[in-house]
């Protein structure tokens, strides 16, 4: 993350007096050495194979109707049984990118970030967020698997906060003894009020 | 959360509650039973196949209801606990609710027509856990309601020691009324609010849901419309039919802001703003008079709202949102309650005492000396241009009709000047801005909003980037805390330069960690 000089924005922020300063040179140094440095992770890679797996099985339905329909228009005769046996293998060839490419490309962009205050997960391929959570604000946590990611190990951690829009964070993709540690991790030391 | 027992439980504990509901509660709590079954019980009278048997057959329907209320009444019971509001209930499953004193926040009232006549009024003691309330209390004499405040808050001082200032205020009693709202600034609200337009359109709704327009045809024209002196209107030609369009055009409007009025002073009749030590409290309503209460420490935002019609009457609206207040977490309100309510600070006041009234909710908020800053420097222009596009593309097909003279340039292009002005007068009105406690962010030019939230409630914050944001090297921001719920009081700033977006972002979620749960931390 972009360092604290420059910033007009912490000067905005009321300088150093800001609730930033409030955590310790220590607490820094020792977060460092638990890896939480503040730099991006990515989630284990075995995810792309899950999402892949995910895309294809929710993509046949899909392929099969448009099939079913297709042929049965084509048998029925008239231009468009001709249009849509044209289009049909482009709908495949879109399917099999999103299949394909789509989880490869989301498990690229998809990272998280630990620091002394909490976590920021980026995600996103066209449309990309970047949410920031303090480890203040977590009411509870949640470790889920699917059959899939049960098969290939992965897990999705989620956050829920007390907000009203963004009542859950999710991170998808992590292995899953990785999960629990970082959810671990997430939760360690901490007491107040969340509200 | 409540703690909801068997009653073997407080029989351990040692303690029954014994104090009943006022006498006449069961009319009440009848009549709220009926309300549920209103339209099913209506529509079956219309619709009922059974005519012979008369109208007002269903109407046995009620019986029970009323039945059930006083067997309600005959079994509710509450009490004081050493440890909190204890609530015996129950018609067939007894339920035992304790509600502890320390997690009491309010103790609102709401009191209809009925309700006023009889001296009694309808009780919710709620909790921060948002949605509905912990315990819905139908009806309690006034006396007991002050008497249950007077309990509730002297106990909640004893055993936890920071609260115990809270409750001296309490004791204190020192009320200081912020606001009072005269019925000549509740007729200026009308004239603001555009409520009567709501009533049109539900009068409208009705008469199209009731067929009335589909029997116009067969009725022919009201005999009133014939007594009307056509001649004249005729004898003024072609600007007839315009003047009395507009006529007519006029009298919607006039009629829309006169019921306006009449809602306006219904329902925020005599508004009343007070504080009494961190309470705030809000009073108003003329039929049915409501009673809120804002703890302070519940406040998660505040909202100032200007439009045009505002201005015009040198006036703002300000309304809080309540951390899990109305319409959060899809809590199901109890049956016949308005589920959606302001929380107005002051529904109208002038823009100068806008700050004081908001410091009284946030105290933490300053707007002198704030260094407000500006969108990214080609908002503007892609503003512009986002408008324009989709101008083009929509008015293209009716220029390419328009085929006669100057007209399709003058469709295409016309509107491209008010696009413009738009733009710059948006990114003129839009900004934020960062405090040491506190974040403050402005939009719009047309209706003027101006929001703040303190840093320390905030809960978490997003960055987002669409494919059009990364062309411009920009990028949009969102706060979440425990109260935006309504859409259009969101925390949202779009069209920020990408690298102020990310800082601003690391400093609001940075912010998150300091105020409450640090000093909560030095004080243990």
């Amino acid at each position: 993350m972009s360092g604290p000089s420059d910033s007009r924005i912490e000067q905005a922020a009321g300088g150093d007096g800001g609730p930033v300063e409030a955590v310790s040179a220590e607490a820094i140094v020792d977060a460092v050495e638990r890896g939480e440095s503040g730099e991006d992770r990515p989630v284990d890679p075995r995810t792309v194979a899950v999402w892949r797996w995910v895309a294809l099985l929710g993509s046949l339905p899909a392929a099969a109707a448009a099939g079913v329909f297709t042929i049965s228009m084509r048998l029925a005769g008239g231009p468009l049984g001709e249009i849509l046996w044209m289009a049909y293998p482009l709908l495949l060839a879109a399917l099999g990118v999103n299949a394909w490419w789509y989880p490869a490309a989301r498990y690229r962009r998809l990272h998280y970030r630990l620091d002394p205050i909490g976590i920021t997960i980026t995600d996103g391929i066209l449309w990309r967020t970047q949410s920031s959570l303090a480890r203040s604000r977590i009411q509870h946590t949640d470790i889920s698997q699917g059959p899939l990611q049960r098969r290939y190990g992965v897990a999705t951690l989620k956050l829920y906060t007390a907000g009203s829009r963004f009542t859950k964070i999710e991170l998808p993709g992590l292995a899953y003894g990785d999960t629990v540690a970082l959810r671990d991790r997430l939760l360690e030391d901490q007491e107040g009020d969340a509200v | 959360m409540p703690s909801d027992e068997r009653t073997a439980a407080p029989r351990a504990d040692g303690f029954e509650p014994t104090l009943k509901l006022h006498p006449i509660s069961w009319v009440f709590v009848a009549v709220n039973h009926i309300k549920q079954f209103v339209f099913a019980l209506v529509a079956a009278a219309l619709l009922g196949s059974n005519r012979d048997a008369g109208l007002w057959w269903p109407l046995w329907i009620v019986v029970p209801l009323v039945a059930a209320a006083i067997w309600h009444q005959w079994v509710f019971r509450y009490g004081f606990s050493d440890r909190g509001l204890v609530i015996h209930e129950g018609l067939i499953f007894r339920n035992v609710r304790t509600v502890d004193y320390e997690r009491i926040e309010n103790v609102d009232t709401q009191r209809g027509v009925l309700h006023r006549l009889l001296g009694v009024a309808e009780v919710r003691v709620e909790t921060s856990s948002g949605g509905k309330p912990e315990a819905l209390i139908r009806v309690l004499s006034l006396a007991d309601v002050d008497a249950m405040r007077e309990r509730i808050f002297e106990r909640r001082g004893v055993g936890l020691g920071a609260a115990a200032g809270a409750a001296d205020a309490h004791a204190g009693a020192e009320t200081e009324t912020l606001l009072e709202l005269p019925p000549a600034e509740l007729v200026r609200y009308g004239l603001i609010d555009n409520r009567g337009m709501l009533v049109v359109a539900a009068v409208i709704g009705f008469l199209v849901q009731s067929g009335y327009f589909e029997d116009m045809e067969e009725r022919g024209p009201p005999p009133w419309l014939g007594s009307l002196p056509w001649e004249s209107l005729a004898a003024l030609g072609p600007a007839g039919p315009v003047l009395l369009a507009l006529l007519a055009l006029a009298v919607l409007i006039g009629l829309t802001r006169v019921l306006s009025v009449i809602v306006a002073l219904v329902t925020l009749y005599g508004f009343r703003l007070t504080r009494t030590g961190e309470d705030l409290r809000t009073r108003f309503g003329l039929l049915t008079r409501v009673s809120l209460t804002l703890r302070r420490r519940r406040i998660q935002a505040a909202h100032q709202t200007a439009t045009l019609l505002h201005r015009l009457f040198r006036r703002v609206s300000l309304r809080v949102d309540l951390a899990g207040g109305p319409g959060h977490g899809g809590g199901q309100e109890s049956p016949g309650q308005t589920t959606q309510r302001e929380l107005w600070l002051a529904p109208l006041c002038p823009p100068e005492d806008a700050e004081r009234l908001i410091r009284a909710a946030l105290p933490q908020v300053r707007f002198d000396g704030l260094e407000w800053r500006a969108l990214a420097p080609r908002a503007r222009r892609r503003i512009f241009r986002l408008l324009s596009g989709m101008w083009l593309v929509a008015s293209s097909l009716p220029a390419l009709l328009a085929t006669d003279g100057a007209w399709p340039l003058v469709i295409v292009l016309g509107p491209l000047p008010l696009f413009f002005m738009h733009a710059t007068l948006y990114v003129r009105h839009t900004g934020w801005a960062l405090h040491e406690e506190f974040f403050a962010l402005k939009r719009g030019w047309l209706t003027r909003k101006l929001s703040v939230t303190p840093r320390n409630r905030i809960q978490s914050v997003r960055l987002s980037e669409s494919p059009f944001d990364r062309r411009h090297g920009m990028a949009s921001i969102e706060v979440d805390n425990a109260g935006a719920a309504s859409v259009s009081h969101r925390l949202v700033l779009r069209y920020l330069p990408r690298d102020d977006a990310e800082r601003l972002a690391q400093a609001l979620y940075r912010s998150g960690v300091g105020g409450e749960p640090l000093a909560a931390r030095a004080r243990a």
